[in-house]
């Protein structure tokens, strides 16, 4: 009775720390697994068409993110936590496989760059960067092969469905032409490519394709430019939105937006679950403590023969309370161990049902519940043993 | 033979108002020394008092010199463990200790445990072979002799026994009584509350208590023994 009360609220609180220590470690991992949780956009001038007052709509100027600042991205205040980035440049081009012509989105981006950072700066003294748009996208399901180096500019990944509509196939080479304007005249660039992979995202990636950063700067003639970055930070119990105010304080004309991703829900759900079993365990220690206090007062009022005995022989109260605190001590310990064990049964079963993951054993947990199980043992015993140490030994004469 | 317990005026009023003694004053020395009494005379209460193991409400009690009257509960127990040798009614042991235990605990209580000392004291009651025996193993003699081991093994000045007989057969009984006379023998004193005559004749001397005081003393005489 008195272990079963242990046990009780030891294996509530095994599941507690066990769920907790689990997910948390998950959602810390989900931010690599997951990529860019925050992106970097110029921020955007409106300017007002027609006269004060009278609205007649407005233009958003297109601008740019200098590529030549990028490498503050990693050396600002909380650089530290960013895993890697990757810079976007877009532009629509017709792409021509010789059977095939269709209009699709160009991005250019980092594969595998290194960045020279110019002046070193604390507390980080970075010397170089090196990115890579796999840092951001670890969830492209790529068929071929990556974009490996940095100076490439022959290459091209394509998406899903842009190889798919084309007939796309790897090795194949391609036509990417751009129509612009160059200094008021119609004027049209075009590339070779070879196709060294093709991603399936998932998302709007499986219509775009993929090259180097120049490549894309190079046909649109926009050097040095780029639309957005984005950045994946790992940031398990801080706002993302802190380490998008740090870029913002190095690159004033620069805004971040967190993507909500799954880890955020995540967080909530565990944050709303530890409230949950925080009050769970509680109240199971309290009814713990009481089922340990009712069994030891049962205990103590059975064997007062027994104590008056020993202290008629010459026990002195010391010795009868050591008597039942190690017995309390000893009821801990073995309740807090199978108590452990139903505890990482019930965290399988939050696990599973809760946050749809198995969760592993963790030993460290064991180290919490059983000090704190002798110890909810030794506190509800404290009334039992006072009342074991004020019987009389004169009961035991009296044949009582 | 020296004086071992002194009361002084001893009075005992329980709790609910029962006045168990009224006022008893007594000189006891190294003998053998039986209470008889009715039932309800205040014969336990008076053991009680004189093995510490309750305290008068008036009046004083010197254990071999020392006053026990006005000391704290834990001064009692060490006077207990160092005075008194304790034998009831109803053998009390301790159910899970083996007859072996149960003599150490009360060596464990006063200091020092020390095994050979304790087999030699069962061998000398009789039961060198029923060592490792739990309480529930031994006869109701077995078992009495092992409180009788357990109450002399720290050497105490007094042997308390209340109607030590009261639940043994003739033999078993014989048994006990002999241990007895072998410490009345050794020096020790011996206070022993019975209602048996025959038990009464082979002590040294005989007080009757009634209604809480002395009604008889042998030591002083007189022709009634106190029964009216
Ligand atoms: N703990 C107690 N509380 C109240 N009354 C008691 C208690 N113990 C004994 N008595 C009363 O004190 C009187 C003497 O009891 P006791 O010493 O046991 O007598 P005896 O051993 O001679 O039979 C009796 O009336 C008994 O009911
Ligand atoms: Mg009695």
């Amino acid at each position: 009775m008195g272990i079963i009360s242990v046990l009780m609220g030891a294996a509530v609180l095994t599941a507690l720390l066990t769920v907790s220590l689990s997910v948390s470690d998950n959602i810390g991992q989900e931010f690599t697994k997951y990529g860019a949780n925050l992106i970097l956009q110029p921020q955007s001038n409106r300017i007002e068409i027609g006269l004060p007052g009278v609205g007649m709509g407005s233009v958003t100027e297109q601008r740019y993110i200098n590529e030549s600042d990028l490498w503050m991205i990693k050396t600002q205040q909380m650089g530290a936590k960013v895993i890697g980035f990757s810079p976007f440049l877009y532009q629509v081009v017709r792409v021509d496989n010789g059977s095939a012509t269709q209009d699709a989105v160009l991005a250019g981006t980092y594969f595998n760059k290194t960045i020279q950072i110019p002046h070193p700066v604390p507390p980080q003294n970075l010397e170089t960067v090196s990115t890579s748009v796999a840092d951001v996208s670890p969830w492209w399901k790529v068929t071929g092969k990556w974009i490996t180096d940095q100076n490439d500019t022959s290459s091209v990944m394509v998406g899903s469905k842009v190889a798919q509509n084309l007939g796309i196939s790897i090795g194949q080479s391609l036509k990417v032409s751009y129509a612009g304007d160059q200094n008021g005249t119609a004027q049209t660039k075009t590339r070779d490519l070879t196709v060294v992979g093709i991603i399936d995202s998932g998302g709007s990636e499986d219509s775009q394709i993929f090259t180097n950063l120049p490549v894309a700067q190079d046909l649109s003639s926009r050097p040095g430019k780029v639309h957005t970055v984005q950045v994946s930070a790992l940031c398990n119990a801080c706002p993302v939105e802190d380490i998008a105010a740090a870029i913002k304080e190095k690159l004033p004309y620069v805004e971040g937006t967190s993507i909500k991703q799954l880890t955020t829900v995540e967080a909530n759900t565990l944050a709303k679950y530890q409230d949950m079993m925080g009050l769970v365990t509680g109240i199971t220690l309290i009814a713990s403590m009481l089922g340990i206090f009712t069994t030891m007062t049962a205990n103590v009022v059975e064997r007062r023969r027994e104590i008056g005995l020993m202290k008629s022989i010459g026990a002195d109260n010391r010795s009868v309370a050591l008597l039942f605190l190690t017995e309390a001590a000893i009821t801990g310990l073995v309740g807090s161990i199978a108590g452990f064990a139903v505890g990482i049964v019930l965290a399988q079963f939050i696990g599973l049902n809760v946050f749809a993951t198995s969760i592993p054993v963790r030993w460290e947990v064991l180290a919490v519940v059983i000090p704190v199980s002798i110890g909810t043992s030794l506190l509800a015993s404290a009334l039992p043993v006072r009342r074991a140490t004020s019987i009389e030994p004169a009961i035991v004469l009296r044949g009582e | 033979m020296d004086e071992i317990i002194r009361l002084d005026n001893v009075t005992k009023v329980y709790d609910g108002g029962t006045q168990a003694l009224g006022g008893v004053t007594l000189s006891l020395k190294d003998e053998w020394t039986t209470i008889v009494g009715p039932s309800g005379s205040g014969k336990t209460t008076l053991l009680n008092v004189i093995g510490c193991l309750d305290t008068p409400t008036t009046g004083t009690v010197h254990i071999a010199g020392k006053t026990v009257t006005g000391v704290n509960k834990a001064e009692l127990t060490k006077l207990r463990r160092k005075h008194i040798g304790l034998v009831f009614q109803q053998y009390h042991l301790v159910p899970y200790l083996t007859a072996l235990e149960n003599v150490m605990l009360a060596q464990y209580y006063y200091g020092t445990t020390d095994e050979a000392k304790v087999v030699n004291a069962l061998k000398n009651v009789g039961l060198g072979h029923r060592l490792d025996h739990l309480p529930a193993h031994l006869s109701g003699g077995e078992q009495q002799r092992v409180c009788i081991a357990r109450a002399l093994i720290n050497e105490p000045t007094i042997l308390l026994a209340d109607e030590p007989t009261g639940n043994l057969d003739q033999t078993n009984g014989q048994a006990v009584l002999e241990l007895i006379q072998n410490l009345r023998e050794a020096g020790h004193a011996i206070v022993l509350v019975t209602h048996n005559q025959d038990i009464v004749k082979l002590g040294d001397r005989t007080i009757r208590i009634v209604d809480g005081t002395v009604a008889w003393d042998s030591a002083l005489g007189g022709g009634d023994h106190g029964e009216q």
